[in-house]
C-alpha cells in the first residue's frame, strides 16, 4: 500500500467541509471511557480441629491506554485456630511454652500436639502496569507488599510476552524478586536448640528478626493449536537465601526406648539456608461444545529433596440458556519428603537440618469441589464454589489426616 | 418510555432527555434531545426525519426519480445540477485530490464483481480490468454545474450520505434550539453541544469476537462524546474467504481489489460528521497502515482489528 | 543436566510450532474469558495462597507474587 508518510490534510478538510456545511461544531470533545473491572470474592478456609481462615480480596483494573492496563490488589486474611507444631503424639500429656515463651499449654495424651496461639491478620497489596512495547512485545510490571505481625513481604516482578506466528505463539520471560523480614514473637530460636518446657522458661535465640531473599525466573510458552484448543509450557525456577525455617516448629527427641528423653524432649526446628526449587508446568485448555476443560500437571523439585507431582482438572460445564454454569473441580497432588524432614529425633543422633513440618513430608492432598457461576451481564458475573481437601501421609511417618473445607464466594462487575 | 408515536416516528422521553426514532438510509436513527420539552422533542424529530428523508431520496442510487439516476443514465450527455449536489460534488473532487485518488466516487461500479457474503468465489482479472475502465473521477467532467459521465461510469454518493445527512439535520437543528441534541444516524453522529452538568453523550462500539488475546474478554467499547462528530467505516462481517486468505469489503479504486490488511473497523472523531467519514474512509483504504495515518491526521480514534 | 534438556525441550517446541495455530479471523472462541488460560485470576490465586501455606512446593504457572510466614 502507501509506503510514502502519510500527509496531515486535517486542516484543510476541515476548512473544505466547513464550506460545504452550513456551520460546524468549534471543537471535538470525545473520549473513551474505560470502566473499572473490579473482582471481588470472599474465602472461607477451615480445617478440622485446626485453623480456619476468613479471606476478602478485592482486584480492580482499568484500561488506561492504547492496550495500556493497571491494576491493584487488596487481600485480609485473618487466620485463628491452631496448627501442628511438629512433636509427636505421645501416651502421657505434653506440655509446650508458647512462642513468647510467657505462658504454656497443654495437649492430652495421644493427641497431635497444635499450637493455638496463632491468631493473626495479614493485609497484602500488589498493583501491576501492563504496557505494550512493540506491537507483538507486552511487558507487565508488579510489585507487591504483606504485612502480619511478625512478617513483612516486599517484592516486584516483570514478565515480558513476545507474540509470534500471527500471534498462535507466545514465548513468555519472567522474573521476580522480594525480600522477606521475620520478627518472630519471642525472637529467632536457634536451630535445633532446645524447647523450653516451663513457663519463664528462656529459649536461646540468634536475635530478634532475619530475612530471606527470593529471585525467581519464569519461561514459558503458550502455542494455539486449533481454534478451540489452546497449550501452554512453562519452567520456573526460583532461588532463595537467608532464613527458611520455621521459627514455630520443633521436634520430639526420644530416647532409645522410643520415649521421648527425659532432658531437653523437643528442639526447634533447623532447615538450610538456601533453596533452589524448579517446576516445569503443562496445561492444556480445550473447548467442547460450548463447554471448556482445563488440565495441567506440574512436576516439581528442588535441592531440599522435596519433588512432587500435581494433576488439576476442572470442566466447566455450561447449563441451558448460557447464562450459567457448573465446574467441577478434581485435584491430587503428591509429594516426596524433604532430605531432612523427620517424624522424630533419636537421641545422639541430630542431624545438621531437621523439620518434622509434616507439609516437608511424604504426604498427598486431594480436593475435589464444584463451582457454580452465574453470569449477569457483560463482565459481571457471581460465583460461588465449595470443595473438600485431604491431606494424608504418604510414607512411613504416621502424621495425622488433615481435612479442610473451602467455600468461597466471588462477584465481578464494571464500575 | 414511549410517550408517542405517529408512522414511522417514534418518541421516547428519558431521565433528562428525549429520543425519537425513526428508520432512514437502511440505517436505525435517532435524535436524542436533552429537554424536558415535549413539544420541541416532537418537533426537532420530525425535522431530522424529513431531511434524513430528503437526502435519501434525492441522493439514493436505488431510486430512479432523482437526480443521481439522471446522472447514472445520462449516456454520456450533460447534466446540470443543483446548488446541493453541486456543492457534494465539489467536495467529491476536492477529497479526490487530497487522498491522491483512494477517495472516488466513481468507484461504486466496482461492487458489481465483488459480494462480500463470505461465500462468493474471488472475481478474475479480466472482469476487474473491464470494470476498472469505468472507474476513476479523472475520467468524468464536471464544470459547475455541469457533470458530464462516459457511458458506463456511476456516481454513487454513499460513501458520504449518511455523514452530510447528520450534518446538515446538526445545521437545522441548532438553528431552532441551544438544547444539546446527539444526531445518530446508525452510528454516524454528531453532538451539537455539550450536555448540562458536565454529561455527556454514552455510545457504545461494538467489538467484533474475534480480536487480540487480552486477559479478560474485550468489553464494547464506550465513547462519550460531549462535541464533534464520530463516524465509523467498516462493518466486521462482510468478507469473501477464499484459498485460506481473507478479503475485507473495502476496494482499492486504482487497483479493483480489497485493501490488503484492512482493519475490521475505524472510528474516528473530527468537528463534523462528514469529515469523520471521510478520515475513517481513508483509514481503511491504508490497510495495514490505517494507525500511522490517523496519528497524522491527529484526530481521536479507535481502531478494531 | 535436567534443566538444560528442558530448556532444549522448550526450543525446540517453540520452533516447532511454527506452524500451528489459526488464522486471525478464527480466534472468536479463544477470545472468550473461559478459554482464557487463567479466566478467573481471583480463584487462582485464592487456591495458590491455600497449596502455597499446606505443601512445599510452589511456581509452575507464574513468577513473584509475594510471601507470607504461612503457619
Amino acid at each position: 500500500m502507501q509506503l510514502k508518510k502519510p500527509k496531515p490534510i486535517r486542516r484543510l478538510l476541515t476548512a473544505a467541509t466547513s464550506t460545504l456545511l452550513a456551520g460546524t461544531a468549534q471543537q471535538v470533545v470525545a473520549a473513551e471511557k474505560t470502566p473499572w473491572q473490579v473482582d471481588s470474592a470472599f474465602l472461607y478456609y477451615s480445617e478440622q480441629d485446626r485453623v480456619t481462615v476468613y479471606e476478602p480480596v478485592v482486584a480492580v483494573r482499568q484500561e488506561t491506554g492504547d492496550d495500556e492496563f493497571v491494576g491493584m490488589r487488596l487481600v485480609l486474611d485473618s487466620m485463628t485456630g491452631a496448627s501442628p507444631n511438629g512433636a509427636i503424639p505421645t501416651d502421657s500429656p505434653q506440655t509446650f511454652t508458647s512462642p513468647s515463651g510467657v505462658s504454656t499449654y497443654t495437649t492430652p495424651a495421644g493427641e497431635t500436639p497444635l499450637d493455638s496461639s496463632f491468631h493473626d491478620t495479614r493485609a497484602a497489596i500488589s498493583a501491576d502496569w501492563e504496557m505494550p512495547l512493540d506491537e507483538r512485545l507486552k511487558a507487565v510490571f508488579g510489585g507487591n507488599f504483606s504485612r502480619e505481625y511478625d512478617y513483612t513481604s516486599l517484592g516486584v516482578d516483570a514478565t515480558f510476552s513476545w507474540d509470534l506466528n500471527q500471534r498462535n505463539t507466545t514465548l513468555t520471560t519472567g522474573l521476580s524478586m522480594s525480600q522477606d523480614q521475620i520478627n518472630p514473637v519471642g525472637g529467632v530460636p536457634t536451630g535445633l536448640s532446645p524447647v523450653p518446657t516451663t513457663a519463664g522458661g528462656q529459649k536461646s535465640t540468634e536475635g530478634d528478626s532475619e530475612t530471606k531473599d527470593i529471585s525467581g525466573l519464569l519461561l514459558g510458552m503458550t502455542q494455539v493449536i486449533g481454534p478451540k484448543t489452546l497449550l501452554q509450557v512453562n519452567y520456573t525456577f526460583a532461588d532463595e537465601q537467608g532464613y527458611l525455617t520455621d521459627p514455630y516448629k520443633l521436634l520430639s527427641v526420644l530416647d532409645n526406648s522410643g520415649q521421648l528423653r527425659a532432658s531437653d524432649p523437643y528442639v526447634y526446628e533447623k532447615r538450610p539456608d538456601s533453596r533452589q526449587r524448579q517446576a516445569l508446568y503443562v496445561k492444556g485448555v480445550h473447548q467442547f461444545g460450548a463447554d471448556v476443560l482445563h488440565a495441567s500437571y506440574r512436576y516439581y523439585w528442588d535441592d531440599w529433596g522435596v519433588t512432587s507431582h500435581t494433576y488439576d482438572l476442572h470442566y466447566r460445564y455450561e447449563l441451558a440458556g448460557g447464562r450459567h454454569y457448573l465446574q467441577p473441580h478434581l485435584r491430587y497432588y503428591l509429594q516426596n519428603k524433604a532430605d531432612f524432614y523427620h517424624y522424630s529425633l533419636e537421641d545422639n543422633n541430630i542431624p545438621a537440618y531437621a523439620s518434622a513440618d509434616y507439609r516437608l513430608g511424604d504426604m498427598s492432598t486431594t480436593t475435589i469441589g464444584l463451582k457454580y457461576g452465574l453470569v449477569l451481564g457483560e463482565s459481571h458475573e457471581f460465583g460461588a464454589r465449595l470443595e473438600s481437601m485431604q491431606q494424608k501421609a504418604e510414607g512411613d511417618a504416621p502424621f495425622e489426616d488433615n481435612t479442610a473445607v473451602i467455600f468461597q464466594l466471588n462477584y465481578s462487575f464494571l464500575f | 418510555m414511549v410517550v408517542a408515536t405517529e408512522p414511522s416516528l417514534l418518541l421516547e422521553r428519558h431521565d433528562g432527555y428525549f429520543c425519537s426514532r425513526f428508520h432512514a438510509m437502511a440505517s436505525p436513527c435517532e435524535l436524542l434531545i436533552e429537554t424536558t420539552d415535549q413539544a420541541l422533542a416532537e418537533h426537532l424529530g420530525r425535522l431530522a426525519r424529513d431531511e434524513a428523508l430528503r437526502i435519501e431520496h434525492k441522493f439514493s442510487r436505488y431510486r430512479d426519480d432523482n437526480i443521481i439516476f439522471q446522472i447514472n443514465h445520462s449516456h454520456g450527455q450533460a447534466v446540470a445540477v443543483d446548488e446541493e449536489t453541486a456543492d457534494l460534488l465539489d467536495y467529491a473532487k476536492f477529497c479526490y485530490e487530497l487522498s491522491d485518488g483512494m477517495f472516488d466516487i466513481t468507484s461504486g461500479v466496482l461492487g458489481k464483481a465483488w459480494r462480500f457474503d463470505g461465500h462468493t468465489a474471488v472475481p478474475d482479472e479480466v472482469t476487474i480490468e473491464q470494470l476498472l475502465n469505468h472507474v476513476g473521477w479523472q475520467k468524468l467532467n464536471w464544470s459547475r454545474p455541469q457533470l458530464i459521465l462516459r457511458e458506463g461510469m456511476q456516481i454513487d454518493l454513499g460513501g458520504i450520505g449518511k455523514e452530510y445527512a447528520v450534518d446538515r439535520v446538526a445545521g437545522l437543528v441548532q438553528a431552532q434550539t441551544d438544547c444539546s441534541v446527539l444526531i445518530n444516524f446508525g452510528g454516524d453522529l454528531f453532538s451539537t453541544r455539550a450536555r448540562q452538568a458536565g454529561k455527556a453523550w454514552q455510545i457504545g462500539i461494538e467489538q467484533p469476537d474475534y480480536d487480540k488475546l487480552h486477559k479478560q474478554a474485550v468489553a464494547n467499547k464506550l465513547i462519550e462524546i460531549t462535541t464533534g462528530g464520530l463516524a465509523t467505516s467498516g462493518d466486521a462481517r462482510r468478507h469473501i474467504i477464499k484459498d485460506g486468505k481473507r478479503y475485507g469489503h473495502i476496494l482499492n479504486p486504482k487497483t479493483g481489489w480489497p485493501v490488503h490488511g484492512a482493519p475490521c473497523s475505524v472510528t474516528v472523531a473530527a468537528v463534523s460528521c462528514t469529515e469523520a467519514g471521510i478520515l475513517a474512509t481513508l483509514a481503511m483504504l491504508q490497510g495495514e497502515h490505517a494507525e500511522d495515518f490517523l496519528v497524522t491526521q491527529d484526530v481521536p480514534y479507535w481502531v478494531v482489528r | 543436566m535436567k534443566t538444560m534438556s528442558l530448556i532444549l525441550l522448550l526450543a525446540l517446541l517453540a520452533g516447532g510450532c511454527s506452524s500451528m495455530g489459526v488464522q486471525p479471523w478464527q480466534r472468536g472462541h479463544l477470545a472468550k474469558q473461559k478459554m482464557q488460560l487463567d479466566p478467573y485470576p481471583l480463584d487462582a490465586f485464592l487456591d495458590d495462597h491455600i497449596y502455597f501455606s499446606k505443601e512445599s512446593s510452589s511456581g509452575g504457572a507464574g513468577v513473584g507474587g509475594g510471601g507470607c510466614g504461612c503457619n
